[in-house]
């Protein structure tokens, strides 16, 4: 069960004396260390700012395909925009576009290849999101039962999972990322000639998968301390007293007072993963053609950024405020889940 | 206090041979051929590649590959090239399979750029880090703190490669304020201030955590009773906060120090390629793209033995420092 810990009670009487009338305080009830945090969080400025960029950043990929038919029809193509069609009508003998941003193409299309820009720029706001969420989710798990189980059992299997956290932790993994995603690729797609698609896709899953195998330890050591020290607490060890089974003190007993450092850390893990993503694109190991990425944008536009700042310039700024939003938004929760922390 | 050494000492060789093992399996046992990167595909006929298995022995069984490779590590080996046998000394990390010159060679020549461009950042995200920290400390709540903080919280969240490259696009190659990287054969002066870029905004990006961290361990000093006793006693504000705070304040931050010296020997990665810094973890990122496998190896196992060793070093001093640790 969750126990309110001192300074959660501070907090909260603090908050009713400032909030409430004076009268109301008799009915004054008990409330969880999360439902303090939300209360926090709603009145936290910056992070409804950062929630509306989100919003937005969520908005424009769900909504892509409709936000890129809104462009009209190009009078040259005779066609509408879309994220993938080479137009190389558009583009000149050097490779540099003949048009620029137009009703057609609202950023202009991409030198050499003719694609329009904006579409690439709203369709590759979807990988960088569904990586961070989806490896952010898996690792989560991943971390927390690891932590739990060598937390709570100790012995062999404990000194077993420590040694693998360190074992992960010391390893140059930018490096060790980059020199595997290769390998699994030609492992997976051995002998059999793929399309440019299905080898993106391949390339996707094996990212998020590798992205997940090299970030559960922070969660995993953070949760294990925490359990080494919950099951000594009288609350879990009347339960194994009176013969609770171990999965519904894992679970009902102990998971619930980490219920905190789990969602701060999952939200710190989102804004990582984008990152970890784009700059593994950049230096050659992330996404692949013809996927849209920001991350490829980038690696791709530098060398034409002074000539040609479009192609550069969306991604950089779609890129960094969705990752500062969501970083921002994760130093508001954990904030709003310390009671130490005034700001 | 030996215990405690040796345990910590056996798990830093347990995690190193680890490592040892599985980026070999990994990489020599992955499906990569190395000998096709040597082999240029248009030119590539069987008994050429044949040839260039057996002369960098990739047809014998894995594990006397790996015990070549492990042997070598320890008292060198001998490897014949073009008819000449050339000895290669312990640590010998093999030979490139695409520069056919020796991984020693290839990246200890390379090493001390790393090492400048880590030190030099260094020296800007201590300086900037614990200063700024300290006036976000003892200015605590003031514009200034918020504004310190707010900004320091803005330069660590937005992804470090996009700032960087930034700089390396606007400020260096267009507007040439600042110079471009050159090597050191070009003349200690114009090497140096190449590398003022690259350090400069690697350590202010690292800076941003030193000021969160020097800020909250300096507040939770300045709240000890001690500081109270001071001050009450009437000694100088001065005295209070450098003498009697800071010393304790900095502790935390020493053991960080050490740890992200380490993460920046082997982190410089991205610096390097966006720079053009002739570093090994350039050197690293290169041999990727050709499937050079000892490079990749070798830069792997340095990484790791750079990581391991600054980890204990940084244990054991802090068990010194805090003997609570040690009986924990």
């Amino acid at each position: 069960m969750p126990e309110p810990s001192a300074a959660t009670l501070i907090e909260e009487s603090e908050e009713t004396s400032s909030t409430t009338a004076p009268e109301h305080q008799e009915v004054r009830t008990g409330r969880s260390p999360g439902q303090v945090a939300w209360a926090r969080l709603k009145r936290d400025k910056v992070a409804i700012i950062c929630f509306a960029i989100i919003l937005f950043f969520l908005l424009v990929a769900i909504f892509a395909p409709f936000l890129v038919s809104l462009e009209a029809v190009d009078p040259i193509t005779g066609a509408k925009a879309d994220p993938s069609t080479v137009h190389t009508e558009l583009v000149d003998f050097n490779g540099l576009p003949t048009v620029g941003a137009s009703s057609a193409h609202w950023l202009g299309v991409e030198p050499r290849l003719g694609r329009d820009l904006f579409a690439r720029w709203a369709y590759g706001a979807r990988p960088s999101l569904i990586i961070g969420f989806v490896a952010a989710f898996a690792s989560t798990v991943v971390g927390v039962a690891l932590g739990l189980i060598g937390g709570y059992l100790g012995g062999a299997s404990d000194k077993v999972i420590s040694w693998v956290i360190d074992f992960f932790l010391s390893l140059p993994i930018l490096l060790l990322v980059l020199a595997i995603i290769p390998i699994m690729q030609k492992r997976i797609a051995a002998g059999g000639d793929l399309t440019p698609e299905e080898t993106s896709t391949i390339r996707f899953w094996v990212l998020i998968v590798i992205l997940v195998v090299f970030g559960w330890m922070g969660l995993a050591r953070l949760v294990r301390g925490e359990v080494k020290s919950l099951r000594e607490r009288e609350f879990v060890q009347a339960a194994r007293a009176i013969g609770v089974p171990t999965r519904s003190i894992l679970f009902r007993e102990i998971l619930p007072n980490l219920v905190g450092p789990i969602i701060v850390s999952a939200s710190i893990a989102v804004p990582a993963y984008i990152t970890y993503e784009a700059t593994l694109s950049y230096l050659g190991a992330g996404l692949v053609e013809p996927t849209a990425s920001w991350g490829r944008t980038i690696a791709d536009a530098q060398n034409l950024f002074a000539t040609y700042p479009l192609w550069l310039w969306p991604s950089v700024i779609g890129l960094s405020l969705l990752v500062l939003a969501l970083s921002l938004l994760g130093d508001s929760i954990r904030d709003a889940f310390d009671p130490t922390s005034r700001r | 206090m030996l215990t405690y050494i040796l345990r910590r000492l056996a798990l830093a060789l347990s995690v190193i041979m680890a490592t040892l093992v599985s980026a070999f399996l990994l990489f020599f046992a992955g499906p990569a051929d190395p000998a096709q990167a040597m082999c240029p595909e248009t030119k590539c006929n069987p008994a050429r590649l044949e040839a260039i298995t057996k002369s960098i022995g990739l047809d014998k069984p894995l594990i006397e590959q790996f015990l070549t490779y492990f042997k070598g590590l320890f008292v060198g080996r001998d490897f014949v090239y073009a008819g000449d046998t050339v000895h290669c000394g312990a640590p010998c990390l093999g030979f490139s399979f695409v520069t056919r010159r020796s991984v020693n060679e290839e990246l200890f020549t390379r090493f001390p750029n790393t090492v400048v461009l880590a030190l030099m950042a260094a020296v800007v995200f201590v300086t900037v880090g614990v200063t700024l920290g300290i006036i976000a400390a003892v200015r605590r709540g003031s514009a200034t703190d918020r504004g310190l903080v707010g900004a320091s919280q803005v330069l660590g969240s937005i992804p470090y490669y996009v700032l960087a490259l930034l700089v390396a696009l606007y400020p260096v190659i267009l507007w040439n304020v600042l110079p471009q990287y050159s090597s050191i054969s070009a003349g200690v002066g114009p090497y140096f201030m190449g590398m003022l870029a690259p350090a400069l905004i690697l350590g202010l990006v690292t800076a941003s955590s030193y000021v969160r961290y020097t800020r909250n361990s300096m507040i939770e000093t300045l709240s000890m009773d001690y500081i109270r006793t001071a001050r009450s006693k009437g000694i100088h504000e001065r005295t209070v906060l450098f003498k009697h705070g800071f010393r304790a304040a900095m502790s935390p931050i020493a053991t960080i120090l050490g740890l992200d010296i380490a993460a920046l020997l082997t982190g410089t990665l991205i610096t390097e390629q966006i720079f053009g810094v002739d570093g090994i973890g350039r050197r690293g990122l290169a041999a990727l793209r050709s499937f050079d496998l000892p490079v990749i190896m070798g830069t792997v196992l340095i990484g790791a033995v750079v990581v391991v060793v600054m980890n204990l070093v940084v244990d054991i001093a802090y068990s010194f420092i805090d003997p609570r640790v040690r009986l924990s």
